[in-house]
């Protein structure tokens, strides 16, 4: 099965789950990375698609955390540098895939442990003005992640 | 054109590809052609929960080390999940020959009990180090790992910029490999088993 089939039917399994609430942005597979106890931060992942057109997800919030932020990660010649955003625009139609290396909804100060198995609300807020309300399991990654950065660089001898 | 002119400008192209080659050659000259010296890597001693760790100790075995931080939401986690993938490529009897050391870029946060919690939570046989600022520093210059405090607007204060290698380290403490990010598990036990 290709990638985009898995998409289709990731995000048909998501508008089901989500019960398709009043907002105009389809919120499709969310879930938080399940961190070691003790940890200071985690990060939500999951799709967006804005059905009825262009919005912006602007805010989102959390009673897991003490603040919630948007970040992305910019790859600069193998360095990872972590950056708050604005916003995280949405054009009709389109999907954005907050995901593990880029974009993500960041959890900072974590009120109680993130363990596999619970699940976290997350209120997402859009520059519409419409909140959407989202129960996000929480996983423990395995690693299926893109392969397109990774690879091997000679020993220095 | 006399005939001298004309076989300078049939010469020139070839003149200017040599001095293009040449000059590749300086810019791109090959790893191996560093001093020994100038290898990344060597040996450290940082401080575990459990008492300092040098990578001395584990001479016989094979190592990944990385250095991260425990408030990476992301990237560390994604690359600790890798090398816990890789180990369970490898049979039981594999594992116990390999060892996994997470060393703190953020010594100002990071204490060796929450390093210790953080690695061990990816597989019981990765540790969690941290030193001072400046025994990170020099211990980062000698793998040629980069970091740097960001100040980034919010409530993290700030965040650390920094690269994601996974050094591979053979049975007598020499860096054998660099895995760069987003690298397989598969390709990271390849590694390992090789040096095994």
């Amino acid at each position: 099965m290709n990638s985009n089939a898995v998409r289709l039917i990731l995000m048909a399994f998501g508008l089901l789950m989500s019960g398709v609430s009043s907002a105009d942005v389809a919120v499709v597979d969310p879930y938080v990375r399940a961190v070691p106890p003790g940890a200071p931060a985690t990060a939500a992942f999951m799709g967006l698609q804005a059905d009825k057109g262009d919005v912006a997800l602007v805010k989102a919030s959390s009673d897991v955390a003490r603040s919630v932020e948007l970040h992305t990660h910019i790859h600069d010649n193998g360095v990872m540098r972590m950056r708050p955003v604005d916003k995280i625009e949405l054009k009709k139609g389109e999907t954005v895939t907050l995901q593990p290396g880029g974009l993500h909804v960041m959890l900072i100060g974590l009120t109680r442990p993130v363990k596999p198995g619970d699940s976290v609300d997350i209120e997402l807020s859009f520059s519409d003005g419409t909140k959407q309300q989202i129960s996000a399991p929480v996983r423990k990654i395995e690693m299926k992640m893109p392969m397109k950065h990774g690879g091997h660089m000679p020993a220095k001898h | 054109m006399s005939r001298s002119k004309l076989i300078l400008l049939l010469a020139l192209p070839i003149l200017a590809g040599l001095g293009v080659g040449l000059w590749l050659n300086q810019v791109m000259a090959p790893a191996t052609d560093l001093a020994p010296e100038t290898r990344v890597g060597g040996d450290f001693t940082l401080q575990s929960a459990d008492g300092p760790v040098s990578l001395a100790d584990y001479r016989g075995k094979v190592g990944m080390v990385y250095f991260g931080y425990t408030s990476c939401p992301d990237i560390c986690p994604t690359s600790l999940t890798m090398m816990a993938s890789a180990m369970k490529l490898l049979s039981p009897q594999e594992q116990a020959q390999v060892y996994g050391i997470f060393i703190s870029v953020d010594p100002e946060r990071d204490t060796p009990a929450n390093m210790k919690e953080y690695a061990g939570y990816f597989h019981p046989n990765f540790i969690g180090v941290t030193g001072t600022p400046p025994q990170i520093a020099e211990i980062a210059a000698k793998y040629g790992a980069y970091y740097k405090k960001a100040e980034i607007e919010g409530s993290m204060g700030y965040a650390v910029d920094h690269s994601s290698t996974i050094y591979i380290i053979d049975k007598n403490g020499k860096v054998e490999d660099q895995i760069i990010h987003g690298a397989s598990p598969e390709s990271i036990a390849a590694s390992i088993r090789r040096l095994l």
